[in-house]
């Protein structure tokens, strides 16, 4: 119980955490392009808000933050997020010159690749976290 | 697989969260197994008949 608590403490603290960084970043940004990072990594955040609100009530009605129907949905989310991030990878390598031409280059660096790899399994991780959850 | 947890658990009072907290699950794998959405773990089940005060022959229905 305690347990959970400061698992969920940590959590908020993460997301307080990137979400100041990005603002950060943000400030300095010169023009819309550079604000998509910045916009993927506020979705990600307010999903963390929902499911750190969410599971904090419940701890606190003394239920468990996990349990073996939780933990299997999370597992096959991440199961299928990494299977559909390695077609992602593949349609970024396919159409570089086109995210290239989004942030105004000739090529996109390594950094905004992998980058841009992680938010999509991210993303993917967030949208088959949802329909697992619902679908039981 | 059908299941008389829902029948069971009006018949001892308890809510939904009374018997997750007892089971020691979360509310919505409760929600789940009275629709027949989740099959639970051979403990879980376990778990649930001891709550119930039956066994897992009784609170299962398996239709295959």
């Amino acid at each position: 119980m305690k347990k959970d608590k400061v698992y969920l403490a940590f959590i908020a603290v993460l997301a307080i955490l990137v979400l100041a960084t990005s603002c950060l970043y943000a400030l300095e940004a010169e023009d819309f392009r550079s604000l998509i990072p910045v916009l993927v990594i506020a979705v990600i955040i307010i999903a963390m808000a929902f499911f750190v609100l969410t599971r904090y009530k419940d701890v606190r009605k003394g239920m468990p933050l996990h349990d073996e129907r939780s933990k299997k949905v999370m597992h096959k989310a991440a199961a299928t997020s990494f299977y559909v991030s390695l077609y992602w990878l593949l349609f970024i390598s396919f159409f570089e010159g086109f995210f290239a031409k989004m942030f105004q280059a000739e090529h996109l660096t390594a950094s905004q690749t992998v980058g841009g790899g992680i938010a999509g399994m991210a993303i993917m991780f967030l949208i088959f976290w949802v329909y697992y959850n619902k679908k039981g | 697989m059908k299941n008389r947890i829902k029948e069971l658990r009006a018949k001892y009072n308890l809510t939904q969260e009374d018997l997750a907290k007892k089971v020691g699950v979360r509310r919505e794998t409760i929600v789940f197994l009275e629709k027949g959405k989740y099959n639970p773990s051979l403990n879980l089940a376990h778990e649930v008949a001891k709550a119930l005060e039956t066994t897992i022959n009784d609170l299962f229905i398996f239709d295959k």
